[in-house]
């Protein structure tokens, strides 16, 4: 068993949109990268097996870190580390832990305790082989693997409560007893900060806004004060590439621009809303209208998804999806009726998404609405933008540097003893 | 080697942090009969015992309505399907493990942790599984 020593854990939490990493007991984590990696060579390594002696030219060269992949590089494709919420490319994962250990957090895993943080919904073979990839390559004396929401709910210093987690690829809503999840009690949604980025920048697209890259175009200066723009042809940039970095500047504007509407979105009331002016980094200003709110509505009411212009295809993988406040009731109604009352008023948010302005008070409302009557509904979230995009690490953070926590670890002793699926008895 | 001794000198031994489950019971899957348990395991309905025999088969009722323990209600935790039930309530919780012809119980309270209870029933359980019980 390992007790636990003076050196700190290091805290790891890969979601589908970025990497957080850094040392427990801190209040924030020092790494922060994209969970994707740039990847130039042949597209796939998993399909068909490699022959003898053709593995190095398989081999593909991978670039991770918001530097590396902010350089444009011909042929470069952007692939993800996480799909659908759970791991989809090992090799990835390798790198992106690679990157965070030693080049941002230069440390030598073999002396720290690691905590992962992990789906809510992570299979047994997932967490076998996230164990084996880290004893194996990464060798540290010990390790844990804590689910998602009950990080969040430590965070807020709670062991009961329902936890919304708005992510980047998905949302996820789960009901954590006493620090476990109650695993049928989870639900989840595809439709997560990506989903609305895209929906964002097909509306823009459609309404004639052409969005450029920054590496696509440079701005001369022909008189004191005024810029011309002159636009930079580069070939061989893949698809995917001009997409993410694409991307990367709607992400922005809907941060700044976006907030949720306070009550159902009607397109004729929000018609009139005076428009708020954003300016791209081509030096273009664009307005955006009732789309600031029509955006994060798809949160509440996925059906609108087929009223985005060129989302309509995507409309039939969303039928079936519900929003926010009913994915909450139908958690809740699966959980034990004993604690259902003590879910309602400790609903938590957290996730990036989740940072958009005057998600609370609608949700909150909404589900007043659609609770019993008896029920008293509280919606906490941290009132800090940033708490609430780490708050799974942050919860990481809390739980290493438990005491109590010290004889929780699950040691190199005992996987070199037990091998990999002990992790489903020592991490339940 | 009796049920008894598996009981008292296996489940019930003291972990390196020096503390002991709560209570540990084997229970025979046919028969439904208590093979052998611990001084504070609780007095178990047998209308509980079926349930948690039947859950092994269909998780879905023991879910939503409560894993029952002598009365005492846990909430049902990500178990291993068809292998391991594991249970939690405030304070505590309980692991269940089937063999081929027993269900191997412990029950934990603080300070002990659902990890520690897990490994000891579960190791218990392979062994006897390995044994052909």
């Amino acid at each position: 068993m390992y007790g636990g020593d003076e050196v700190s854990a290091i805290v790891v939490d890969l979601g589908s949109h970025s990497c957080k990493a850094g040392y427990a007991g801190e209040d924030a984590p020092k790494a922060v990268f994209p969970s994707v990696v740039g990847s130039i060579g042949p597209s796939s390594l998993a399909d068909g097996v490699k022959a003898e002696g053709e593995a190095e030219e398989l081999k593909r060269t991978l670039y991770v870190g918001t530097q590396a992949l902010g350089y444009r590089r011909d042929h470069m494709e952007i692939v993800p580390a996480v799909k659908d919420g759970l791991v989809t490319d090992w090799e990835i994962v390798d790198k992106i832990w690679d990157h965070a250990f030693r080049e941002r957090l230069l440390i030598d895993p073999k002396e720290h305790p690691m905590l992962l943080a992990e789906p809510s919904l992570n299979t047994q073979q997932h967490r076998e082989k996230t164990v084996e990839l880290m004893f194996e390559k990464y060798r540290p004396p010990a390790l844990f693997l804590a689910k998602n929401s009950v990080l969040t709910s430590f965070a807020t210093g709670r062991a009961t409560s329902l936890v919304v987690d708005c992510g980047g690829g998905s949302t996820t809503v789960a009901a954590v007893h006493d620090g476990y999840v109650l695993q049928k009690a989870i639900i989840t949604s595809p439709i997560g900060g990506e989903v609305l980025t895209d929906c964002l920048l097909k509306t823009l697209e459609s309404t004639g806004v052409e969005i450029l890259p920054r590496f696509s175009f440079k701005r001369k200066e022909i008189r004191p004060g005024e810029f011309e723009l002159v636009k930079l042809e580069f070939p061989n940039t893949t698809e995917s590439y001009y997409r993410y970095m694409q991307r990367q500047i709607a992400a922005d504007i809907k941060e700044s621009v976006c907030r949720v509407a306070d009550s159902n979105f009607d397109e004729s009331a929000y018609a009139n809303i005076p428009t708020t002016s954003y300016e791209l980094p081509d030096g273009k200003v664009i307005e955006v209208g009732s789309d600031r709110f029509k955006i994060p509505e798809l949160l509440f009411n996925p059906a609108l998804i087929q009223a985005i212009p060129g989302m309509d295809k995507s409309f039939n993988e969303f039928a079936s999806v519900k929003g926010i406040p009913a994915m909450v009731i139908q958690s809740i109604n699966k959980c034990d009726l004993d604690i259902r009352r003590e879910l309602f008023s400790s609903i938590l948010l957290a996730g990036g998404t989740a940072a958009m302005q005057q998600l609370k008070e609608r949700l909150e409302k909404e589900l007043m609405e659609e609770a019993p009557q008896a029920a008293r509904v509280k919606v906490l979230a941290s009132g800090n933008g940033i708490e609430r995009r780490f708050s799974v690490w942050i919860g990481g953070s809390i739980l290493a540097s438990l005491g109590s926590f010290q004889q929780m670890w699950f040691s190199k002793a005992e996987y070199e003893e037990h091998g990999p699926s002990y992790v489903q008895r020592k991490c339940p | 080697m009796s049920w008894n001794a598996y009981v008292d000198d296996h489940l019930m031994a003291p972990f390196a942090t020096g503390d002991t489950l709560t209570a540990a019971g084997i229970i025979g899957i046919d028969d439904q009969a208590m093979w052998a348990y611990s001084s504070k395991f609780p007095e178990m309905k047998p209308q509980e015992v079926k349930d948690i025999i039947n859950a092994f088969e269909d998780s879905g009722p023991l879910a939503e309505k409560g894993l029952f323990l002598g009365g005492v209600k846990y909430l049902v935790v990500q178990g291993d399907p068809g292998v391991v039930i594991r249970g939690k309530k405030t304070q505590g919780g309980v692991t269940i493990k089937k063999t081929n012809m027993c269900l191997i119980i412990g029950l934990y309270d603080d300070p002990v942790t659902g990890g520690q209870c897990n490994s000891v029933v579960e190791k218990i359980g392979d062994y006897l599984c390995e044994q052909g019980f």
